[in-house]
């Protein structure tokens, strides 16, 4: 019998919409490395059924990763009435940037919008912090 | 008492009420803005910062520095501009051919297609004016303006009088929205938000024009044709109405096939004129599009070389990076390290970077030359084009020690 598979913690595959918002707007602009803009960007918004599956709460940290890249973000309730498991919210930010795919097919143009990515709880991990 | 207005340079609709009241030359209080234009409009007074290698420089030394940087470069790229005003953008592109550099802006991966569009005649468009004036119907599609734009449907596309809409919103004007998610924007529209899928917008455009003809809409998604149906009538009865592109409408689309079939079917069978004007962020970003488009014939992504000018998406920031194509990048007013994916915008930390910015961001950091320029708008006057066109002047607010976007491109073009 495979233990790890009870060990390890619940993994589920999403797909990521980003968005702008004007409260992160705002922060940006008053101090993009400030703490308000961090709060209002490295986020995530999930299904109420896809945080309960997690078996995380609301402003638990999560990772969220692809082949692109590995962030650990805040998660949140999307407080939209319609369900919406396997889909998730995420302000458009250096944070979200880090999971979009390289791959342009020669056009110029990222797919900022086309993101898959797999959410695992963080286990109280910090948020990443920005740098390069 | 006359009373002196400023225009804001927050965002693409350049609000031209706005009032201030300065203390010790900082803008204290701002009035009519809205919350991104007040903490924009007060973003000013830092303190002057040239730095060479992350350390404090004098102006002359950055200035040099930067050009010899430039001047060794055999393929450099210069990009960003969207925030600049029209006279910074203009030096820049002489400054781009002096250098037979690529020249790009944001609007590569944004809404140039759009603009592009437009220049050529392939869309009908109109101003916000007469929009404010006179339209009855606004589709904001893939776009929330309520987030990017926040006075948009306040000054112009829903709430307000206009000369021939008295009786705005509540009587006279349809504010309808498209999306994949439920949006501020789309929560003013009430009952008529259309969600779509992710991706499915393309069919819907396709299912909005069979309804317009009088045949029965059909998605893949199984949208229901009723509502389908209904918004085609409501879109029939338009006296004037607009459709205004959003990103996410954009990035939905393979080409922008789709959406000059549906302007033209719905100038075709509506009642009154439709128009499109696209969601432009950045507030000067059409005027980069613009002038480029005087100077070459092209809106964004081009190699200036011995006097031709070559256009492509090799050329666009995006590609021209992920080729590792340039060897050195002047970066004015952006900031690729947040905005570009990592995965394509981590190839810059591998060419020298010199970057012009009001702000300390995260490409600013890396760069080899760091200039702190005047925030325009704010420190610095000039002009620049709304998003629907129309050209906008304004006048610095305080008085600042940090050099405008153009004062440093002219000492830079010295200096070469
Ligand atoms: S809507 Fe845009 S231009 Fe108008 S005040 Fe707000 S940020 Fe400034």
């Amino acid at each position: 019998m495979d233990f790890g598979s009870f060990l390890s913690a619940p993994e589920i595959k999403i797909k990521i919409v980003t968005y702008r918002d004007i409260f992160q707007n705002k922060a940006m602009i008053e101090d993009r490395f400030g703490e308000d803009y961090r709060a209002s960007s490295a986020l995530i918004k999930l299904d109420p059924a896809d945080l309960k599956q997690l078996g995380i709460k609301k402003g638990d940290t999560v990772i969220v990763k692809n082949s692109f890249g590995k962030i650990v973000v805040r998660a949140e309730e999307s407080g939209y009435e319609a369900p919406h498991r396997g889909t998730a919210y995420m302000p458009n930010s250096p944070w979200s940037n880090s999971l979009v795919s390289d791959e342009t097919g020669g056009k110029g143009v990222p797919r900022f919008k086309d993101i898959t990515a797999t959410v695992t709880t963080a286990k109280g991990e910090k948020v990443t912090e920005l740098e390069f | 008492m006359e009373k002196d207005y400023y225009v804001c340079t927050g965002c693409g609709l350049l609000c031209d009420d706005i009032e201030v009241e300065l203390e010790k030359n900082a803008v204290n209080k701002v009035y009519t803005a809205c919350r991104v234009g007040v903490a924009h409009m007060k973003e000013g007074s830092r303190d002057s910062a040239f730095l060479v290698d992350g350390k404090p420089a004098d102006e002359a030394a950055a200035i040099k520095e930067a050009a010899l940087i430039l001047k060794n470069a055999k393929n450099p790229l210069v990009f960003g501009l969207g925030t600049s005003t029209n006279e910074a953008q203009k030096l820049a592109i002489e400054l781009a051919k002096k250098l037979s550099a690529t020249l790009d802006d944001t609007s590569s991966f944004c809404l140039g297609p759009v603009v592009e569009a437009l220049l050529q005649e392939k869309f009908k468009t109109c101003t916000l004016d007469d929009i404010r004036h006179k339209a009855d119907v606004a589709i904001f599609w893939g776009a929330d303006p309520s987030d990017s734009h926040p006075r948009h449907l306040s000054k112009f596309s829903y709430f307000p009088r206009g000369q021939e809409k008295q009786r705005g919103w509540e009587e006279e004007r349809t504010a309808i929205c498209v999306d994949i998610r439920k949006s501020h924007t789309a929560k003013i529209c009430g009952n008529y938000f259309f969600q779509v899928p992710q991706g499915g917008d393309a069919e819907f455009i396709e299912a909005l024009i069979a309804g317009l003809s009088g045949k029965i809409p059909k998605t893949s998604y199984n949208y229901p044709p009723k509502k389908l149906l209904e918004l085609a009538n409501i879109l029939k009865g338009a006296k004037f109405g607009t459709i205004f592109v959003g990103l996410g409408l954009l990035y939905s689309l393979e080409d922008l096939g789709p959406l000059v079939r549906l302007l033209e079917t719905l100038n075709e069978k509506a009642k009154g004129s439709f128009h499109l004007v696209p969601m432009v962020g950045h507030y000067n970003m059409r005027g980069f599009n613009e002038n480029l488009f005087a100077e070459t014939g092209y809106v964004n992504s081009v190699k200036f070389e011995e006097g031709a000018v070559k256009h492509g998406p090799e050329y666009s920031v995006v590609e021209a990076l992920k080729a590792k194509a340039v060897d050195a990048a002047l970066i004015i007013g952006s900031d690729p390290l947040s905005s570009l994916p990592r995965s394509i915008a981590k190839n810059l930390l591998e060419i020298p970077i010199i970057t012009v910015d009001p702000c300390e961001t995260l490409t600013s950091r890396k760069a080899k030359v760091a200039i702190r320029s005047g925030v325009s708008g704010v420190e610095s006057g000039g002009s620049a084009t709304r998003m629907d066109g129309v050209e906008v002047s304004f006048k610095p607010i305080v008085e600042t020690n940090r050099p405008s976007d153009e004062e440093v491109l002219k000492k830079l073009m010295e200096a070469l």
